[in-house]
């Protein structure tokens, strides 16, 4: 093309021709690419590759044909359409529930105290528990003798012999349940994103709303809540992430197949049932669904937190 | 006396009592799995439970129909309870060890029998052994597994501390130094791998390693998890290098040192404690994670998997699921506390 910079001759692509200056301007600007290089190339082997291949398979059949018997299989799965509706379900409530509670108390603990370093800490323990150490905590708590039926009685709440089942309910109280459980192992978490946020608003902008006559309510919904919106956005994204794929505490507390969910049933067909002719192909057809929904929250994120904008907006 | 000096002690009270709450929230779970971790398995059944665990137990002895008839005070009922009718003395000393967690010898039990003979019962009391929960989850867990998996999960971790601080520190050294096309999109191309479910790389991988011979291996694992880790490591020291300036590379190139000299000797130690703080947060996720290591092992599982499968038939032993999910959280909570202040800024800086 007529276009091209004077500058592009054809020596630019023949290295061997290249004098020093041209070897040093293009080492400048190769040297961030050569630094990212073992990442592309990892992510090609490592990532690229089993998504390839996870794809590849979820339209596989038995025999190895293309079909999209899988999906079928999986459709007809007795218990697809209530890991559906559980996992929305769960996902819908936990995280409107825990950003409703962890937004109320940010706001309310939102000043500097003493010992504020050492409660920071403590609201960390419950994400930083492994989930098998979160699994032990409530199946030992919720089963009839368990520790939650022993402190209401120490409290006083139930009277001597009474006992709660906690695990005998119906899928609504286990749902409910496990939201609970959920939001105990969240909250003190998402708090402490929002109180990051929270603290990093000047404290002038909202002084002024108060000079303007605001009150507390207002400044709050008008102001702060606003400003703070990047922050929610990016913890209610990563929330739904996480929240799609919750599995091991429901296992755990209830065993397989009692409350489905999407990943448990991967883990169901691949580790319990693995026997089962159809079960790595039923496997496939979940793992592709979930990776599809977390793939499609992942790049609403991307989105509203602006990956796709210019460079050099970015760059600045 | 103004208002504001009337509210403010009250105001500040009601404030600590509402974080004190809070703090109870979360801790009284806490506090109950740990106790039940070091109870005894009879203890570990009561109703309600005990709630701190019995550093001594009290016994009392007689004959009864067919030897010896064992009682224990039981802090429950607050009251001597039968427990065993035996002559057999290791099987009393074996029940004594495993069901109260209070290790006896023979000659010890044949001396309080000897008592017998003067008084009738005999009272007497043994200290517990609080780690026993602990030294039982370890020998008896995943068959035996439990200390070869937890050898396992350390190379695991290692090994995915050492490809994701190498690989990813480089990469987030590039994003944080130099300006160039395509920056933003990779940047965040990385984020959504991070964001990728891994359990949809685990079952493609099983093929892919198995080919490779990683399959049911360490290395295998490490593998997979630097993925995740790799994406994670890449924006924490993107971050870190930021926050140093460039000019102390720069002076360092003016004083004749080349651009590789004036990293390692300026910004490197600089960035040291933000790439432990890396490198424990790899750790951590390397730890934690069950669902890629459940389907990416078979007779070489990790402790995660272990102590997963303990309380998954936890029914049985309680006391024993609560010690391996304690042993599971420790080194989770150690290494949270070095890096918490980290973690806050992962989650307040990852809205870029």
């Amino acid at each position: 093309m007529a276009t091209v910079s004077p500058e592009i001759t054809s020596s630019h692509f023949q290295f061997w021709n290249w004098n020093r200056k041209q070897f040093r301007s293009f080492g400048a600007k190769a040297t961030p690419y050569l630094l990212i290089l073992p990442v592309i190339l990892y992510y090609a082997f490592f990532w690229l590759r089993p998504v390839m291949v996870s794809i590849k398979g979820a339209f596989t059949g038995a025999e190895g044909q293309l079909t999209l018997q899988n999906f079928v299989m999986v459709a007809n799965d007795p218990s697809f359409w209530p890991a559906v509706t559980n996992t929305t379900i769960i996902v819908i409530f936990s995280v409107t529930l825990e950003f409703i509670l962890a937004l109320g108390l940010a706001l309310i603990i939102n000043r500097k105290f003493a010992g504020s370093g050492f409660f920071l800490f403590i609201a960390m323990i419950p994400m930083a528990l492994p989930a098998a150490t979160v699994g032990a905590m409530w199946i030992t708590g919720l089963t009839a003798h368990g520790w939650v039926n022993s402190l209401l009685l120490y409290l006083g709440i139930l009277e001597e012999g009474q006992k709660i089942y906690w695990l005998a309910g119906g899928r609504a109280t286990l749902l409910a349940l496990i939201i609970i459980l959920d939001a105990w192992t969240v909250i003190p978490s998402v708090m402490i994103i929002l109180l990051a946020g929270l603290q990093n608003i000047p404290p002038e902008t909202e002084e002024a709303g108060y000079v303007f006559g605001g009150s507390y309510f207002t400044v709050t919904r008008d102001i702060t809540i606003p400003i703070l919106q990047p922050t929610i956005q990016t913890a209610v994204i990563l929330r739904l992430i996480a929240a799609i794929q919750i599995w091991m505490v429901i296992v755990l507390i209830l065993g397989f197949s009692r409350m489905p969910v999407l990943v448990e049933r991967i883990v169901y067909y691949h580790d319990e049932l693995s026997n089962l002719d159809i079960s790595f192909q039923m496997a496939n057809g979940y793992t592709l669904i979930v990776s599809v929904v977390v793939s499609s929250v992942a790049l609403l994120y991307l989105l509203v937190s602006g990956a796709f904008k210019k460079d050099v907006e970015a760059v600045k | 006396m103004t208002k504001k000096r009337n509210f403010k002690p009250i105001k500040t009270t009601v404030f600590y009592i509402f974080l004190t709450g809070i703090i109870s929230v979360i801790l009284v779970p806490v506090f109950f799995v740990v106790s039940l971790s070091f109870l005894s398995t009879r203890e570990a059944y009561r109703f309600p439970l005990p709630l701190l665990p019995a550093l001594e137990m009290k016994f009392s002895l007689t004959f009864g129909e067919r030897g010896y008839l064992l009682s224990v005070y039981d802090r429950v009922d607050e009251e001597y309870q039968t427990v065993l009718d035996t002559k057999e003395l290791d099987k009393m000393a074996v029940y004594m060890k495993s069901q109260l967690n209070t290790p006896v010898t023979i000659p010890e039990l044949e001396e309080q029998i000897a008592r017998l003979e003067s008084e009738d019962p005999v009272y007497f009391s043994l200290k517990t052994n609080l780690l026993a929960n602990y030294a039982t989850f370890f020998k008896v867990a995943g068959t035996g597994e439990a200390i070869p998996a937890l050898i396992r999960s350390l190379q695991v971790a290692l090994m995915t501390i050492i490809i994701s601080v190498s690989i990813g520190g480089m990469a987030g050294y590039a994003f944080a130094r130099y300006a160039f096309p395509g920056r933003n999109m990779l940047k965040f191309s990385v984020l959504f791998v991070r964001m990728f479910p891994g359990v949809a790389i685990a079952l493609p991988m099983v093929i892919i390693l198995a080919r490779i011979g990683f399959y049911d291996n360490p290395i295998g694992l490490a593998l997979v998890y630097s993925v995740g880790s790799i994406a994670l490591t890449v924006w924490i020291t993107a971050s870190i290098f930021m926050g140093i300036p460039v000019s102390l590379e720069e002076a360092a190139l003016v004083f004749g040192a080349n651009k590789f000299q004036a990293f390692i000797k300026m910004t490197l130690p600089l960035a040291l404690p933000g790439l432990a703080a890396a490198a424990m947060y790899s750790f951590l996720g390397a730890w934690n994670e069950t669902v890629a290591a459940l389907i990416l092992t078979q007779f070489n599982p990790t402790f995660a998997v272990i102590v997963y499968q303990t309380v998954l038939g936890a029914v049985g032993q309680v006391n024993l699921a609560a010690a391996g999910g304690m042993a599971m959280a420790l080194p989770a909570i150690i290494f949270t506390f070095f890096i918490r202040r980290y973690i806050r800024q992962m989650w307040g800086g990852m809205t870029v």
